[in-house]
């Protein structure tokens, strides 16, 4: 009896490991050692019973000619039809060369203000509160004005930020979140920005002129030659050729920055300094194209083909935790869970021992991570935290009495985030549009904007912004709950309530349907309570609707498949409209609710190819209205940037994307001298 | 005794594997992805590419059967390979390193202060049972268990930490070192780690004194009714030498139980309370990779968790043996 | 002179001081112990009354009618909060209420009367101005003070707080019974089996425990919810049960395998009771010492556990009046000190009558904790 138990359980050790060593393949679930490149899964049959999309040739080239054993070999920008360059006369001799602006962030904002009043004293705007429409565009005026001379500014000042996560990685190919965002564009090299209009530029502090062609299939940039990386070596046009590879090589994981730099067909560089993009289409949204950072060419480019994932060898892992950065600062130090240091960088704006751009205006920057809303508040009100995004419970009873006046102080602008209701438009209850408006008409709008949001935020009537170019003049007006328009409404549409339950119905091929439909929403409690909104007011017209919470990522994958009914989201602004046409569009990879007009598809193919700003501004308002008649979405609000900031700080400016993530953003913060 | 040892370890073994399947399973069959990206409700334009997301999905080994994949992790775990997180991008071996031992400050200061408490006011209950003072001792209890553990975190947080700002009895906001921690001697080192541990550990200990004291109260009622107790103080025996050496040792099976279902938990920290106290340990980080879907970083903590209670029933079911001489092993 | 077809009694007039009759058999025993005991006595009403506002809470606190004759029928509007199909479509579809009861029932019908709640406001939505005679709005935000309208206040979305803490009763009482029955059901029979038969049947059901155990509460309980379509309360508190035994089974299996060596097992095997009879006649009462502590705080913490859910963004979907969602709610602002106290105390209380409650059981079942003596 013994001797057979433990042969038993010899037999079932044995059989495990010989199972476990039946993948000795290189790794399938990434536990890989760390030298091995990432592989596709060579020993497995062709993907006849996957559901990937169809391989591109680079792929089924590399399946076809290694054996078993061998490893495939890394391509840089295998991505990329290959393209021979035109030599740079014969491209200079056709262009007809547009010179595009040239600018610095902060010079624009400068301009701007010039032109703005302050109302009033810096000292006034210290000692009021912040609780009004007025005190807000005080507070704004005074403290957000740039310093008059370069003696005001504390050049050894120090800015504390908060972040509720911790940043993954620090090379900028990889961001993935907005704090990766941000570090991002303090770190590293770019060589355009846009301005709080959504006017792209290039950057002074990188570039000489830029140039586009007439056509605008081309674009030329020259960069300035007193460029350097954080290892001393100089900034070149190879590094963004050699970048824009790299974001186009397969077995990069460059997911977000991906997009929209997949549309370019070619970027050259000439020589140390000149670049020519190389476009596939004629469109208005080029220029948009072009926003990607760079890496440095001679750090990555030998040991990328061996960990394409930048990564996992211990080369790129010293490189994660102290990389060579071309931005104005460098990442200090990384302490995983507690902060992230970013410092100045001195050879960022000294070039052989002459000054040559503005020198940044902190010293260091520590981004603090602290994941619990209430502890971060307390620590702002402390001072230990500079600046802080307030939700709107805080704004309204937490950040208004003495103790938080006594350090810091708070401001508000508009930010085009809008929150909206997103029906599925292919199931049997959203696809008639008077189903759609009718859930409009029954939202009680004004409970959710009084009372849910305090009041704080602003109605959203459609698409676009009414302050925005894009946004007919004579738009219609958001909203209002109208519950007899709404039974109406859903009456022509065919629902009524036929079996006396108190919940509409409708005979849909033969079959009894009841109007009950689920609402998917990220957990937070906010939500929650905009969706238990939505329920009682659809309660009021015999709409049966149901609540379900659900994690970031099961909420997006239901997104992507349409698995859902409707769901609520929101949806922050692009710089350029064309980036609706990816939610809107038919077909297109964010439209979650397959909402389809052919004539809003038309509209946004005419306005890619249209180089008049005002008719292309036409053609968008043609957009919002259509979508607007449609409701594929019933828009709630739009979610303005409520922040607060220590007194000390001076020179935060509010845009439609927010304070940061704009140009001059971060840069036009700074801190006064003690005198 | 060693044939037991021998047959319950390699028991264990295919325990662990049963588990970690169940889980591979369980996770895996959750809907979601690794692969959303965050800042995509922010930032339109950077959006992910359905070509590019199963692309992605290959790379990762994602479009794998579950099998298939579990025993890949199953073999690379044979090999020593914990494999590499997916969204932190950083080998698990590394993050769960970093993270266990603050979470084992916590817990095991945490337990010891409990036991530490909550035994003698476990035996005091029994010696005045129903008396005023001890039921004031119970009612007084009870109120702090149904006290949540974020709610009393915030509120002394804001007591400790800002209003008593300046003053001796000033501790901190959050964090588990101060800023010029590294600066410190190898006594301020500690010094201030004991100083961030104070709230924390007090969050951590209050809500569980009932419940022990309770169960250390229940469990001494039955034996200290014995006659063998009678006989002990008919032959003098004092008070304390009654409870402690006499009774309290026979309640020790149930103790000891519950200390083997307690031992666990120190393992995987309190998600709120790290949350609250911008603690960095393991509590946390076990629920941000479930929440990111980071299937290796979960399997590693998984397998860690298990593989401690494993051990620790096992410590518990000798220790019976121990304790109470009647409890024999096969 | 006595018939000799009468048949003899004896005289079982039994002799002064002492008590009558026939045993009362076990569980009337307990209860007649436990009844003499008067603070558990006390929490075993507490938890009645609970119960009675559970039953009764639409009556006590709602917006909608507990009866009412309309159009020459009666209904009964209020029991459309246990159930939404149990409120008539009269008032829904068909003459459009808009869930707004007082104004419409005397403009709809003039001959209409209606038994309203003690206290018009309702758990799942704000009351606005002019639904009831002179009642304005609720306050929302940080406004929401306990007051004459509001009892206990209101929450950030203006929803009154003891419409929430009166409908959740409901919730909280069922909640932990459900959660922790299973657990005690599961883990009191796999542990007694465990502990009794020993040999293969403890291998195979430990190795069964080390499993549940192994697996942490958190990943299975996250996995389930999103596995599952369904996430009301019921199927949350259902998983913390199937996944809370284990501590209860191995308690169990510890007494157990204490008791079973005891005289009174052997005897009763010499007897020749079955193992079955022997491990829950005999055994299981004198094991209960142990388990009754985790099965009474259990009971309790379900709430907590709930609140703790919602605080990570797992709670169950709305509507949900309960005490955890009311607790949830003040976290963000302690200075709305009532949505924390009420819920706080009303959790005190539970917690004490379920722990007094279960102090009282032990009492009663052990014979020598009766006399109090020591």
């Amino acid at each position: 009896m013994k001797t057979a138990y433990w042969i038993g359980v010899g037999l079932c050790v044995i059989s495990l490991w010989g199972g476990c060593n039946r993948n000795a393949d290189p790794p399938v679930t990434d536990a890989g050692l760390v030298s091995e490149p990432v592989t596709p899964a060579t020993t497995s049959p062709p993907p006849t019973k996957s559901t990937d999309a169809a391989s591109t040739d680079a792929e089924k080239s590399v399946e076809v000619s290694s054996a078993p054993a061998a490893k495939p070999q890394f391509q840089l920008g295998d991505m990329l039809d290959p393209f021979e360059a035109p030599p740079l006369a014969e491209l200079d001799a056709q262009a007809n060369w547009i010179d595009r602006p040239v600018s610095d962030g902060i010079e624009r904002l400068r301009e701007r203000q010039a032109n703005e009043s302050t109302f009033d004293t810096v000292e006034k705007a210290l000692s009021i509160r912040n609780d009004s429409e007025e005190s807000n565009r005080l507070i704004c005026a005074a403290l957000g004005r740039l310093p008059a001379h370069e003696s005001d500014v504390d050049p050894n000042a120090k800015l504390v930020r908060h972040t509720y996560i911790d940043m993954k990685s620090t090379n900028p190919l990889m961001q993935s979140s907005v704090i990766e965002q941000e570090i991002a564009g303090m770190t590293s090299f770019g060589l355009f920005s846009f301005d709080w209009n959504f006017q792209p530029f290039a950057s002074a502090d990188s570039v000489r002129s830029w140039q586009s062609s007439a056509d605008r299939m081309y674009d030329k940039v020259v960069m300035r030659d007193d460029l350097t990386w954080s290892d001393g070596h100089p900034i070149t046009a190879h590094d963004v050729e050699f970048s824009f590879k790299a974001i186009m090589s397969k077995a990069v994981p460059a997911l977000a920055v991906r997009h929209g730099t997949d549309k370019i067909k070619w970027v050259h560089a000439y020589d140390d300094h000149t670049l020519v993009f190389f476009h596939k289409e004629p469109l208005a949204t080029n220029d948009w194209n072009i926003f990607f950072s760079s890496i440095p060419k001679h750090v990555y480019e030998k040991s990328i083909a061996d960990d394409p994932k930048m990564q996992v060898s211990d080369y790129h892992v010293r490189l994660e935790n102290s990389p060579v950065v071309g931005g104005p600062y460098r990442i200090a130090s990384r302490t995983f869970a507690k902060d992230v240091i970013l410092e100045a960088r001195p050879d960022y704006y000294m070039h052989q021992g002459k000054q040559v751009r503005r020198a940044p205006r902190f010293q260091q920057i520590r981004f603090l991570i602290m994941t619990d809303s209430s502890v971060a508040l307390l620590a702002v009100k402390r001072g230990d935290i500079d600046e802080f995004i307030l939700q709107p419970q805080q704004w309204q009873s937490q950040t208004k009495d003495a103790d938080f006046y006594e350090k810091c102080t708070k401001a508000f602008g508009v930010e085009w985030v809008n929150f909206h209701f997103l029906w599925n438009c292919k199931t049997p209850y959203f696809s008639d549009k008077r189903v759609r408006q009718a859930m409009s008409y029954a939202f009680d709008h004004e409970e959710l904007l009084k009372t849910l949001l305090y009041g704080l935020y602003q109605p959203c009537n459609g698409m676009f912004h009414h302050a925005s170019a894009w946004c007919p003049p004579n738009a219609a007006p958001s909203y209002q709950q109208n519950l007899d328009r709404a039974e109406e409404l859903l009456q022509q549409a065919g629902w009524s309530d036929s079996d006396g339950d108190g919940v509409l119905d409708k005979q849909i091929d033969g079959k009894l349907i009841k109007f009950e439909f689920t609402v998917n929403c990220a957990d937070a409690a906010e939500r929650v309570a905009i969706c238990n909104l939505l329920r009682e007011s659809l309660d009021q017209i015999g709409v049966k609707c149901n609540v379900r919470p659900l994690e970031f990522t099961v909420l997006t994958e239901r997104g992507t498949t349409h698995a859902f009914e409707a769901m609520f989201a929101g949806l922050g602004t692009g710089t350029d409209p064309d980036t609706s046409d990816n939610i809107f569009g038919t077909g297109q990879d964010r439209n979650y609710g397959q909402y389809s007009n052919p004539e809003v598809d038309r509209l946004f193919a005419e306005g890619r190819r249209e180089f008049d700003p005002e008719k292309r501004r036409v053609l968008y308002q043609k957009i919002h209205q259509l979508t607007y008649d449609d409701q594929p979405f019933t828009w709630l609000y739009y979610r303005n940037s409520y922040y607060a900031f220590n007194k000390d700080l001076r020179g935060f400016v509010f845009s439609p994307r927010g304070p940061y993530s704009y140009s001059p953003g971060i840069d036009s913060l700074w801190k006064p001298a003690l005198h | 005794m060693v044939n037991y040892l021998i047959r319950r370890l390699l028991i264990g073994c295919l325990t662990l594997v049963a588990i970690t399947a169940i889980i591979y399973a369980l996770i895996r069959s959750m809907p979601g992805s690794p692969l959303t990206l965050q800042m995509a409700e922010v930032d339109p334009s950077k959006a992910i590419s359905e070509q590019d997301f199963q692309q992605m999905r290959r790379m990762y080994g994602l479009h794998k059967p579950i099998h298939e994949a579990y025993l890949g992790w199953l073999g690379s775990l044979c090999r020593g390979e914990l494999g590499r997180s997916i969204s932190r991008k950083q080998p698990v071996t590394k993050l769960i390193a970093e993270r266990i031992g603050p979470t084992l400050a916590l817990s095991v200061s945490s337990l010891i202060l409990t036991y530490l408490l909550a035994v003698p006011m476990g035996l005091y209950s029994v010696v005045r049972s129903n008396r005023p003072e001890e039921r004031c001792l119970a009612t007084g209890l009870y109120m702090l268990y149904s006290l949540p553990s974020y709610v009393a975190a915030l509120l002394l947080l804001v007591l400790f930490a800002v209003r008593l700002r300046g003053t001796a009895f000033e501790l901190p906001l959050f964090g588990m070192v101060s800023d010029g921690h590294a600066q410190l001697s190898w006594w301020g080192k500690l010094a201030d780690i004991a100083w961030h541990m104070v709230l924390p550990v007090t969050c951590y200990t209050y809500g569980a004194l009932a419940f022990m004291a309770r169960f250390v109260k229940s469990n001494m009622e039955e034996v200290i009714r014995q006659d063998y107790i009678r006989t002990a103080r008919a032959k003098g025996v004092g008070s304390f030498g009654v409870i402690v050496v006499h009774a309290f040792r026979n309640t020790l099976i149930p103790f000891v139980t519950e200390l083997g279902l307690t031992l666990p938990g120190l393992l995987s920290g309190s998600v709120i309370l790290e949350q609250i106290f911008t603690w960095p340990g393991i509590g946390r980080l076990f629920f941000e990779s479930i929440a990111e879907r980071d299937y290796p970083t979960i399997m590693g903590l998984t397998l860690m968790f298990s593989l401690m209670t494993l051990v620790f029933q096992l410590l518990a079911d000798i220790l019976y043996a121990v304790v109470d001489p009647r409890v024999t092993f096969q | 002179m006595s018939n000799p077809t009468t048949p003899v009694i004896e005289d079982r007039t039994p002799p002064p001081g002492t008590r009558a009759g026939r045993s009362r058999g076990y569980a009337a025993d307990v209860w007649y112990q436990f009844r003499r005991r008067r603070l558990s006595m006390a929490a075993l009403t507490f938890v009645v009354g609970l119960t009675i506002v559970a039953i009764l809470s639409p009556a006590i606190v709602g917006t909608k009618p507990v009866i009412c004759r309309y159009r020459g029928q009666i209904y009964f509007p209020a029991l459309g909060y246990f159930h939404d199909r149990w409120e008539n479509a009269v008032f829904k579809t068909r003459d459009k209420f808009r869930g707004v009861y007082p104004k419409n029932l005397t403009t709809k019908d003039p001959q209409s009367w209606a038994v309203w709640p003690l206290v018009y406001q309702d758990p799942y939505r704000r009351v606005r101005a002019n639904e009831w005679k002179d009642q304005p709005a609720n306050p929302s935000g940080d406004q929401g003070v306990p007051s004459q309208y509001n009892l206990f206040g209101t929450n950030q979305a203006g929803i009154d707080v003891f419409a929430q803490m009166i409908h959740g009763t409901r919730v909280a009482l069922l909640v932990g019974l459900f959660s922790t029955g299973i657990s005690a059901i599961i883990g009191v029979v796999v542990g007694s089996l465990a502990g009794y038969f020993r040999g293969w049947v403890d291998v195979v059901l430990s190795r069964c425990i080390e499993v549940v155990m192994s697996i942490p509460a958190l990943v299975l309980i996250l996995a389930l919810i999103s596995i599952f379509e369904k996430t009301s309360i019921w199927h949350v508190m259902g998983v913390l049960g199937l996944t809370g035994w284990t501590g209860i089974a191995r308690l169990t299996r510890g007494e157990f395998l204490r008791l079973r060596e005891m005289d009174f097992v052997v005897g009763a095997r010499a007897v020749g009771a079955s193992g079955l009879r022997i491990m829950f006649s005999h055994i299981l009462p004198n094991a209960t010492a142990p388990i009754l502590v985790p099965v009474s705080f259990g009971i309790a913490s379900a709430i907590l556990v709930e609140s703790a859910l919602s605080f990570l963004g797992f709670g169950p979907p709305p509507p949900n009046p309960s005490w955890g969602t009311v607790l949830n709610a003040g976290r963000s602002n302690l200075q709305m000190w009532w949505l924390i106290v009420f819920p706080g105390s009303a959790i005190f209380l539970t917690v004490l009558a379920y722990n007094l409650i279960g102090e009282g059981l032990q009492e009663a079942t052990d014979p020598r904790l009766r006399n109090n003596e020591k």
